[in-house]
């Protein structure tokens, strides 16, 4: 309070100027008169190399479920989920129930057909000689009757006995035949119920690991449900599924970069295999196979990759970040700076790359500055201040 | 004349400085509680141009949504592009949840939108938009996230390649913009655990789990995580339609409910912030009348410090209305020296506010006017004391 | 100047109403001439204060007659509407205390009175100028009031009381607070400003110290004046 009267306006008018100046630059700095900050670019000529994003899981190509041809208990398993098989190797087996008393009976019966079919032989062998017998005799009294020693009716006699006994042999032929035919048929049966008695144990139709173990002992199956269910895993790929609207260009045989959830840091190669006709309408996505060039160490099944596709690069052309497009006034277009004003260009984008690079088309020309990141939604009287960077870029 | 007001400012300048920024700063915190009001409805209303949208579809009897929970089946989009005057249709899920970054959880609002259709960040303060359909996010910067952070998202990782800015839902909350077919599946899948559970209860129901029906359990558990719902569909009009006409027929014959862009505005502002609106506006009066208390005590207390002056004054003859003008233009100064001070301060402190705060130079005009009636009616009590002061004291005593 | 300074004829005031009515006035008659500084003395409650208020047109008489140069001011009634102008052009004031305002600096404490009476800053200005001059105070006039002394001060409060050049000036026990030199000094600025300026000047005060120097004096006991003559010492 002792300072002064002079000094002491001047040191209130310093305070008055420069809460003053504080407050034209809150004014000026803050609210709608501050100038919005916007980063720009000039737009250069280069093509864009378009690339494709999918995701998939890791599925076999082929698997395998080996269930029993008809309903029945399962007697045991042999083998165990994550466990390497071999072709032919025994799975499981059913319970056979009766399979094996059905082919003792069908034993017996064969023997029987075979003691059968001796008896008939032997009926048969006395039929032949009797025949020979017959016929001596018919020649002999025919040649008696020819000198007229005996009537001609026994010598009628002779031949009738003749005929009979040939009749008689042949009879006993057929019953052996018969009897024959009867052992076939009985043997025939037995290699059936053998064969169904093979059919309840459940082999490996190839080489392949367990992935699932879905009946225990005891457990009863309808025919056709999975008891054990085999996957090769030499024939894992990718299912991947792609986005209709970013699909343009997606054909097998591209190379592709798949990254395993498990291990996202080290990509693996890979290629299309295969393209799927049917899309998904609902998800409204593409559906690609994808093989890997090498097939990875400790790959499970259902895992989750992010696939990369490649396309070969486009002409070169006009390329803008894809954070320059715009919507103004229901058109996409850019916002192009000229001598501190902006002016909404229209225009037309074409390909795109992953790292957000955009192919543009009409109304642009090499060298043009463009409006790329800005703090607000602009318009064409908005004022800017263009700076490097309006936020920290991180890491 | 000279001016004694003017006088008496200077001489105890001190006092009367560091009154006025203790008022300044009380009005400070008047101005950005009006600001945080003006955040409110501003976030409301940058929610709804963000979304680009002329009109949101949702679930019929909703409100949704924002304001109340809406699901729609996913291919309702097709059907409302067919509509006449429907220029884009897209779908959009919204999603309230709480996100890691880095120590500390964020409340965020996850928006699944389509690349390219109504609902995506129409601006970016840094990075890309996105280029790939999965796995990419797009926050707003009040998220604290960084380019190239990763963001866990339920059961997925996404990487940050754009940042934006003022995109926050009706809540205040930043926005995390996904995919839409990632969004779906975060929004209406379960955690592991969820899954695993509900595996093994529905392999537990003997009427699901057929021994005779191979293949009918995984049927049935394949369309139980499968999720073809979204929260809503956003439509662009072609340009020239009216957005009720175009709305009015898909209320009709679509069976979902459908807002314009003013009936929306109507439920975010006047529906979902009105309690809080009202509690603002409580707020403001009361610290009006603590700063025109305060106005008045000091102008007061300063009148009554100055009494003998003023008694002298009256007794060499000088007006009324010389006295009243004296302490009349006190009482503005002090007001002028606090709006000045006021806004400045909440100027400099309304960025550090977790929400948004809008200072209208339109609102800092009015508070201009209300400081200075309030200081004005505020000094009517010091002018009473100081015209009753009797001139006759001064003489003997 | 011809005539009076300043003629007080049975002037009565009574204060309340009826139990309790006070008669602090009962029967005062002064008269004090252009260039006269006269002495008014009396104990405590003689009604000193409340003739010095009648005086300077703040509190109004009961009944009497006053008249102010050549003009009728108070008979049984005001005689002139706007008191406040009277006290500012035609009445100064000397107080016990100097009763400066503080924050305005000297020159402008003594100009404020032509200022309020409508003259121009410049030449009110100078006319403050003057008065300090005139009171040995020229150089203080950019000072504050904070920053005299006690006797400067009561200097800058007789300028101040001549600014406006009034016909009278009232001192109110304006040596109470000084040692008697100073007492004495202020005494003799007084008579010089009422030679020099034609001013009537009454001198409430009950300071034995300077009573010796009024020429002549009215004694004031129970509301009733008594006038004689004093010693006037030369001082």
């Amino acid at each position: 309070m002792k300072a002064n009267l002079p000094s002491r306006r001047t040191g209130l008018a310093l305070l008055g100027i420069v809460l003053l100046a504080a407050f034209l630059f809150v004014v000026a700095r803050t609210g709608p008169f501050a100038p919005t900050r916007v980063t720009v670019t000039e737009v250069k000529s280069g093509n864009v190399a378009p690339a494709l994003f999918g995701i998939g899981t890791v599925e076999a190509r082929r698997a395998y479920l080996i269930g029993p041809t008809a309903a029945g208990r399962v007697l045991r398993v042999a083998v165990d989920v994550g466990e390497a098989v071999k072709a032919g190797q025994l799975l499981a087996e059913m319970d056979p129930v009766d399979l094996d008393q059905r082919v003792g009976a069908l034993d017996a019966s064969i023997a029987r057909a075979a003691s059968a079919a001796a008896a008939a032989d032997a009926q048969r062998q006395d039929a032949l000689a009797r025949r020979e017998l017959a016929a001596l005799n018919a020649k002999r009294y025919v040649d008696l009757g020819g000198q007229k020693f005996v009537s001609p009716s026994v010598v009628e006699a002779k031949q009738q006995e003749q005929t009979s006994a040939e009749a008689a042999a042949s009879a006993a032929e057929a019953n052996l035949a018969a009897a024959r035919q009867d052992a076939t048929r009985l043997r025939a049966e037995r290699e059936g119920l053998r064969r169904q008695r093979q059919n309840i144990r459940l082999v490996a139709p190839a080489d392949g690991v367990v992935t699932a173990r879905d009946a225990e002992p005891g457990s009863t199956v309808v025919a056709g449900q999975a008891v054990v269910r085999l996957v090769d895993p030499a024939s894992l790929w990718l299912r991947v599924r792609f986005d209709q609207g970013r699909s343009a260009g997606l054909a097998a045989g591209l190379p592709a970069e798949i990254a395993l959830r498990s291990r996202p840091g080290r990509p693996l190669a890979g290629k299309v295999q295969r393209l799927e006709l049917l899309g998904d309408s609902v998800t409204e996505e593409r559906i690609a196979q994808i093989a890997f060039e090498q097939m990875p160490e400790g790959i499970a099944i259902g895992e989750l990759a992010e696939v990369t596709l490649r396309l070969p690069a486009g002409k070169a052309g006009l390329v803008l970040p894809n954070a320059s497009l715009r919507r103004h006034g229901g058109e996409t277009g850019v916002w192009v700076v000229r001598d501190g004003t902006l002016r909404f260009t229209p225009l037309r984008s074409g390909a795109a790359d992953l790292e957000g690079n955009v192919e543009v088309f009409d109304g642009l020309q090499a060298g043009d500055r463009v409006v790329v990141h800005s703090e607000a939604e602009l318009s064409a009287d908005s004022r800017i201040r263009v700076v490097d960077a309006i936020v920290g870029q991180g890491k | 004349m000279i001016s004694l007001a003017g006088r008496d400012i200077l001489h105890s300048w001190g006092k009367f400085v560091f009154t006025g920024v203790g008022l300044g700063l009380l009005i400070g915190a008047t101005l950005t509680m009006a600001g945080v009001y003006r955040g409110m409805v501003d976030d409301a209303q940058v929610l709804l141009a963000n979304s680009g949208a002329d009109i949101w579809v949702v679930q019929q009897d909703t409100l949704g949504p924002y304001a109340e929970p809406s699901s729609l089946r996913d291919d309702a989009y097709r059907a409302v592009l067919g509509m006449p005057g429907v220029a884009r249709a897209a779908n959009v899920t919204y999603l309230n949840m709480q996100v890691q970054q880095g120590d500390r959880d964020v409340r965020v609002m996850v928006v699944g939108f389509e690349p390219g259709q109504p609902g995506e960040p129409g601006y970016l303060v840094a990075g890309r938009r996105i280029t790939r359909g999965h796995y990419e996010a797009v926050a707003d910067v009040r998220t604290g996230f960084r380019l190239g952070d990763r963001i866990r998202i339920r059961r997925h990782d996404y990487t940050m390649v754009g940042l934006t800015r003022r995109m926050v839902s009706s809540g205040g909350d930043p926005m995390v913009f996904i995919p839409l077919r990632d969004a779906q599946e975060a929004q209406f899948l379960k955690d592991n655990d969820a899954i695993v559970n509900e595996r093994a209860r529905t392999a537990a129901n003997p009427s699901l789990n057929r021994p005779g029906v191979p293949g009918l359990l995984e049927a049935i558990q394949a369309s139980q995580t499968s999720s073809r719902s979204v929260n809503a569909v956003l439509v662009q009009v072609q340009p020239g339609q009216d957005a009720e006409a175009v709305a009015a027929p898909i209320r009709r014959w679509k069976h979902l409910e459908a807002y314009t862009r003013a009936q929306m505005e109507e439920i975010l502002v006047a529906k979902l912030i009105a309690t809080s609106a009202k509690q603002i506006s409580m707020f403001l009066v009361i610290l009006a009348v603590v700063s025109a208390a305060i106005v008045a005590f000091i102008i007061y207390t300063m009148t009554l410090g100055k009494i003998r002056e003023i008694a002298v004054l009256k007794l060499i003859g000088t007006r009324s209305r010389t006295i009243a003008g004296m302490i009349l233009q006190q009482a503005l100064g002090l007001g002028f020296i606090g709006f000045v001070v006021g806004k400045i301060s909440s100027a400099l402190w309304a960025p550090f506010f977790p929400k948004y705060v809008l200072l209208l130079p339109a609102d800092a005009v009015r508070s201009f006017i209300a400081v200075m009636i309030i200081c004005a009616i505020a000094s009517t009590l010091a002018i009473r004391a100081a015209l009753r002061v009797d001139p006759a004291t001064a003489i003997g005593g | 100047m011809d005539g009076f300074g300043i003629r007080i004829e049975g002037l009565r005031k009574r204060y309340g109403e009826g139990d309790t009515v006070v008669d602090a006035l009962k029967e005062v008659n002064m008269t004090v001439a252009p260039g006269e500084v006269v002495g008014l003395i009396g104990p405590s409650g003689s009604g000193k204060t409340t003739l010095l208020k009648c005086l300077g047109a703040v509190i109004e008489p009961t009944a009497g007659r006053m008249t102010l140069g050549d003009e009728v001011i108070y008979d049984d009634g005001w005689k002139i509407s706007d008191l406040k102008a009277l006290r500012r052009d035609r009445i100064g004031f000397v107080f016990q205390a100097p009763y400066l305002i503080p924050f305005l600096d000297v020159t402008d404490n003594i100009a404020l009175l032509p200022m309020l009476a409508g003259r121009p800053n410049g030449a009110a200005r100078q006319r403050a100028l003057e008065l300090l001059e005139a009171l040995d105070v020229g150089h203080r006039a950019r000072a504050e009031p904070s920053q005299l002394s006690g006797g400067e001060q009561q200097r800058v409060a007789i300028a101040r009381a001549l600014a406006n050049q009034p016909p009278v000036i009232l001192a109110d026990e304006p040596t109470a607070p000084l040692d008697s030199e100073r007492a004495l000094a202020v005494i003799r600025i007084l008579n010089r400003m009422a030679r020099q300026y034609d001013t009537a000047v009454i001198v409430v005060t009950h300071d034995e110290k300077i009573i010796p120097t009024f020429k002549r004096i009215y004694h004031i006991r129970d509301g009733t004046t008594r006038e004689e003559a004093g010693e006037g010492r030369e001082v």
